[in-house]
């Protein structure tokens, strides 16, 4: 059954191109929404007759897939951030065949995330990464500008590197296993732990995996593809892509797979911490509010990656509710970075300033995802970011404890800029004409921020019902 | 007798004072009146009582005990005895003053603060009370003249440091005797026991006002409303002060003669009695220069307490009564003067005594009475603690009767200066006091007579049940029987007269008695420098504080640099580095990457 998740949207992107494509551009949109909405609906009523009782696997052309509480949050995080970025691009692009072709590549990129997370094969794995990049490469290049073009390139070229590495890697661990399934590679590693060919494959795939999530010093091609990017594909890259394919991926293949050993954990914190640090120091000093928000993604990324390196039960949960609550507030965050681009026509924070009374929906809404990702009780980022310091202290690594605090100062001190900047205050000269962003992106900022309130506010509910039992990957 | 109507003396003054502040102008005098004569009577009641009380309180051996006997029932009716007084003599001295019903209520609270810490047998509940003194206090100072809020807020620190000192030797002491229950206590005065026992002791002398912890009680004289000083430093703080100090040395220490807490008081009691005395010599204000002799006075009494030997002893608790007694008369006198003429300046007095002859009359018995002239109350008592300090030490002695000569030159010269010579033109139509005030002062004018004539019954009958079996069968009441200190203290009287005749001779007036004594050569710097309060312990210690805040607030501003200036800065200079690293160059970044990933690799492949 789970494997519906990409076949109706096969189907649906084959229909939708097939006959009638003139009818089918005005349908596009609804037919997107109806299908993200309809994943959010099926994910969060879990537990019902379509994922019986348990744990759900299923087989489709030799294809596995494999269904648990973590794959839940993904498939839940996918379709809340696709959607949003489907209502920016209802929006944003006014060309009816770019966005023809836009909610086209967004159902494909959904598909393949969807696959990413669903799939129990390492090379299934890597084909739907593919998928989901090779869509992102197009969506960031929609309106084939300079500066998205030579983003989008730079992103093509590392994310090539990756692909180079990921491949040898599972070709070497082919060699070792004979095959692909995740239950055969982890059976063969467990049998010879301290094979040299193994450490290889692991080291490689984890570097393929660090340049997809953008960490430090992987993160090169970021900045220039976030920044530059359409605004839609920008929520989509910087909300969910990046995180699924480089993250989400690194918590299974290392659960899964490879097991935590000191030396990954140590390279986990090591390069977590340096993201967390380089990334707030670098948002510090950005003039553009994409930038900005890009290098804060590096930061907020590397206290997922240090959570989960602490491979804690504590810190795995905490990773993967930062994870969750990161794709909310920052897809929030370029949502309302795609409200100011539209209306006041810049991101230059120095020449925005006052948007609160012009876009009061924007600006409150705004301000409730940097208090979010500043970690300030009681929304949903605080509690993420308390229970990942808690659990490096618990750990025992005092010092990433320490960093992680120090560090959340720097992020309340660049988005309180960031927000004072461009939202409060007077309003900056040649902005008084500005008006409340399209109703379809405040509908996506609302929603983006009921989730983050709520997911705060019922956070004992919500932790121990959908979070808490991400556990069960670190028990084989 | 039940135990509960220990009570009574805390709740009745307490529920009355509260009353009185909500009643209005006409009535207040009444509640207070009623309030104070049911507290004396509740106090003779409890005069022989021997009662002990007892409730459960907080625990940790916080008990609530009450405990009347000899001691307490005579400090608690001597206090009773005065606040009705005082409280008479208010209600014509505050008659139109709007604060009077804040007044009645502080002093009332006052007595019931007194009465509950006299009675109290356990130091936290004692303490209690003791700091409910203290509230009233500032209360009580706050509401005197413009600008009284400073002195209210000086004698609030002072007196509020020093029970910060009591504070840590009640929980110094009850640590080291495992019990709070004051009659339970006895310990040594070796090690902690010393310190223990030093700073109870700076509790109980601040609270009497003796020197170093006096230099409020000048400053109040001048702010405060008049009653306050002939209630407050003239009897009720000395009573409770001095109570303290001799539960301390009698009950709660195991104290010898030869003990160096003994020399520690004996120096105490005799500086204070000197410089203070010093001070009022030179005082050109009726009430300020009272004011240094109400501080002066408890030198006798610490330094008779601190001898540690019977004579002192009773000689330092009768002056304790004796001086409550007299002074209060001359604080009232200074009131009824102040309440006729309009101002306490001696400058603008003088022949007052043919407008205000009964007023005279008391002040005369009350400053020979102070001055130690048999055969008035004052001589005994001084006497008996000469007794006792020339038992210790000729130094002592000598400093007590250094004293005695200048405290009779000051009143010499405030009595000439205020009531003897020419009358000035404003004062001519002064007229004699109305019978609410006078009646206080003849009252206890007479009580200066009657407990110098017939010494023996105050000594018999209170002072010396309280020392119990160390009297070791003597008697001290009676005429002295040391002639050569009888001699002694008259030479000196006849010394200070001579003295002011030549002084009165050599300025011409009676306010210039002692400019001889003030333009010395020596002293009269010491005095320009005193009267800058260049000695004042707040005065320094405010100028201290002064010196230690500018300290801390260019530490404060240091640190708020390095939050402010230097974080910020570095924050964005590492920021700006980072972003110069960014220089878009797809090579840059696939180097960055690459270096990364082999780092990685050899990490993990190690």
């Amino acid at each position: 059954m789970p494997a519906l998740f990409f076949l109706i949207p096969l189907i649906g992107v084959i229909t939708l191109n097939l006959p009638f494509r003139k009818l089918m551009k005005k349908t596009a949109f609804w037919f997107a929404a109806v299908l993200f909405i309809f994943q959010i609906v099926l994910v969060s009523s879990h537990r019902t007759s379509f994922w019986g009782t348990g744990l759900v696997q299923g087989s489709f052309f030799n294809v596995n897939f494999y269904v648990d509480h973590l794959t839940l949050i993904m498939l839940f995080s996918i379709s809340i951030v696709s959607l949003a970025s489907l209502l920016v691009a209802r929006a944003m692009i006014s060309d009816e065949n770019k966005r023809f072709n836009f909610i086209n590549l967004l159902i494909t990129a959904a598909i393949g995330m969807n696959g990413i997370v669903m799939v129990k094969d390492i090379f299934s794995l890597y084909v739907f990464l593919e998928v989901a990049a090779v869509s992102a490469f197009i969506m960031i290049t929609i309106n084939k500008d300079k500066p998205a073009l030579e983003g989008a390139f730079k992103y093509i070229l590392l994310s090539a590197i990756a692909t180079i590495m990921m491949l040898s890697s599972i070709g070497l661990l082919l060699l070792i296993a004979g095959d692909t399934s995740f239950g055969a590679i982890s059976a063969a590693i467990s049998s010879s732990p301290q094979s040299m060919l193994v450490k290889l494959a692991m080291a490689i795939f984890l570097c393929g995996l660090f340049i997809k999530g953008g960490l430090i010093p992987f993160h090169g091609w970021l900045p220039d593809a976030y920044s530059a990017a359409a605004a839609p594909a920008s929520v989509l890259l910087a909300g969910i892509v990046t995180k699924v394919s480089g993250i989400y991926t690194l918590i299974r293949i290392v659960t899964s797979l490879f097991g935590f050993t000191p030396a990954v954990s140590k390279v986990l914190l090591l390069i977590g911490a340096a993201s967390i640090v380089i990334g707030a120091f670098a948002a510090l000093g950005q003039k553009d509010l994409k930038r900005m928000l890009a290098y804060s993604s590096i930061s907020q990324v590397g206290y997922i990656i240090i959570g989960f390196g602490t491979g804690s039960v504590l810190g795995v949960t905490g990773a993967v509710f930062h994870l969750f609550n990161h794709a909310i507030f920052k897809s929030l965050l370029f949502v309302n970075a795609a409200a100011v681009e539209k209306e006041a026509g810049t991101v230059d924070m120095d020449r925005l300033g006052g948007l609160s009374q012009t876009m009061p929906i924007t600006g409150t809404t705004s301000a409730i995802a940097f208090l979010s990702t500043s970690g300030i009780p009681p929304l949903a980022g605080f509690w993420s970011k308390v229970i990942i310091i808690i659990a490096l202290w618990q750990a025992g690594y005092i010092a990433y404890a320490a960093v992680a605090v120090l560090t959340s100062v720097l992020t309340a001190a660049y988005l309180i800029t960031m927000q004072r900047k461009a939202f409060f205050g007077n309003i900056a000269p040649g902005l008084e004409r500005t008006k409340e962003a399209p109703l379809a992106i405040c509908v996506a900022s609302i929603i983006l921020a009921a989730v983050t309130v709520g997911v705060g506010v019922f956070f004992p509910f919500v932790f121990n019902n959908f979070i808490m039992p991400v556990k069960e990957i670190l028990i084989k | 007798m039940r135990p509960e109507i220990l009570l009574l003396p805390i709740l009745i003054p307490f529920a009355s004072g509260v009353l009185a502040l909500f009643t209005s102008r006409k009535y207040r005098g009444m509640v207070a009146l009623i309030a104070a004569a049911m507290n004396l009577a509740l106090a003779c009641f409890l005069f022989k009582a021997n009662v002990i009380f007892t409730a459960p309180w907080a625990g940790f051996g916080f008990e609530f005990i009450l405990r009347a006997y000899q001691f307490s029932g005579f400090i608690i009716g001597a206090a009773a005895c005065f606040a009705i007084l005082i409280t008479l003599y208010c209600t014509v001295f505050l008659k139109e003053k709007a604060f009077s019903n804040q007044f009645y209520a502080y002093l009332l609270i006052s007595i019931a603060m007194l009465n509950g810490a006299v009675l109290a047998d356990n130091l936290v509940a004692m303490l209690f009370f003791w700091e409910g003194m203290l509230l009233t206090l500032f209360g009580l100072i706050a509401i005197g003249r413009p600008g009284a809020f400073k002195t209210a807020t000086k004698a609030f620190v002072i007196v509020g440091i020093c029970d910060l000192c009591m504070m840590a030797g009640i929980a110094l002491s009850g640590h080291l005797a495992g019990t709070l229950t004051i009659s339970k206590i006895s310990l040594d005065i070796t090690g902690l026991g010393g310190l223990a026992f030093i700073l109870l002791m700076i509790g109980a002398i601040s609270k009497a006002g003796s020197m170093p912890f006096h230099s409020w009680i000048p400053d109040a004289a001048l702010d405060a409303p008049l009653p306050f000083m002939a209630i407050f430093p003239g009897a009720l703080e000395k009573l409770i002060g001095i109570y303290f100090l001799t539960r301390i040395s009698l009950d709660m220490f195991k104290l010898d003669p030869h003990s160096w807490v003994s020399m520690v008081m004996m120096i105490v009691g005799s500086l204070t009695i000197v410089l203070a005395v010093s001070m009022a010599l030179i005082q050109k204000d009726y009430k300020r220069l009272l004011s240094y002799h109400a501080i002066s006075q408890v030198g006798y009494m610490i330094l008779g307490i601190g001898t540690l030997v019977p004579a002192g002893i009773i000689g330092g608790l009768f002056h304790m009564l004796n001086n409550a007694i007299y002074k209060s008369c001359l604080f009232l006198t200074g009131g009824a003067v102040e309440k006729e003429t309009g101002t306490t300046d001696l400058k603008k007095l003088g022949g007052l005594w043919k407008k205000m002859p009964v007023t005279f009359a008391c002040f005369a018995v009350a400053a020979v009475s102070i001055s130690g002239v048999p055969p008035f109350n004052g001589f005994f008592s001084k006497e008996l603690v000469y007794d006792g300090a020339l038992e210790r030490g000729m130094i002592f002695y000598i400093a007590a009767l250094l004293g005695s000569f200048l405290t009779a030159a000051s009143f010499l010269k405030l009595g000439h200066a205020a009531y003897l010579g020419k009358i000035s033109k404003e004062n001519e139509r002064a007229k004699e006091a109305p019978i609410q005030m006078l009646l206080p002062m003849i009252v206890i004018a007479s009580f200066c007579i009657i407990f110098g004539l017939w010494n023996t019954l105050p000594i018999q009958k209170l002072i010396q049940p309280i020392l119990g079996e160390r009297l070791e069968g003597h008697n001290y009441g009676g005429f002295p029987t040391n002639m050569m200190l009888v001699i002694a203290t008259v030479a000196v009287l006849l010394a200070a007269l001579i003295n002011h005749i030549f002084g009165v001779k050599k300025s011409g007036s009676g306010l210039g008695a002692v400019d001889h004594i003030h333009h010395a050569p020596v002293l009269s710097g010491i005095y320009d420098k005193a009267e800058k309060r260049l000695f004042d312990p707040y005065a320094i210690g405010l100028k201290i504080v002064d010196v230690v805040s500018k300290i801390a607030w260019s530490v404060d501003r240091g640190i708020d640099w390095v939050y402010n200036v230097f974080f910020v800065d570095a924050a964005f200079a590492v920021s700006n580095g980072i972003r110069s690293l960014h220089n878009g160059s797809y090579a840059a970044y696939l180097a960055w990457s690459l270096a990364g990933a082999g780092l990685v690799i050899i990490f993990l492949m190690r």
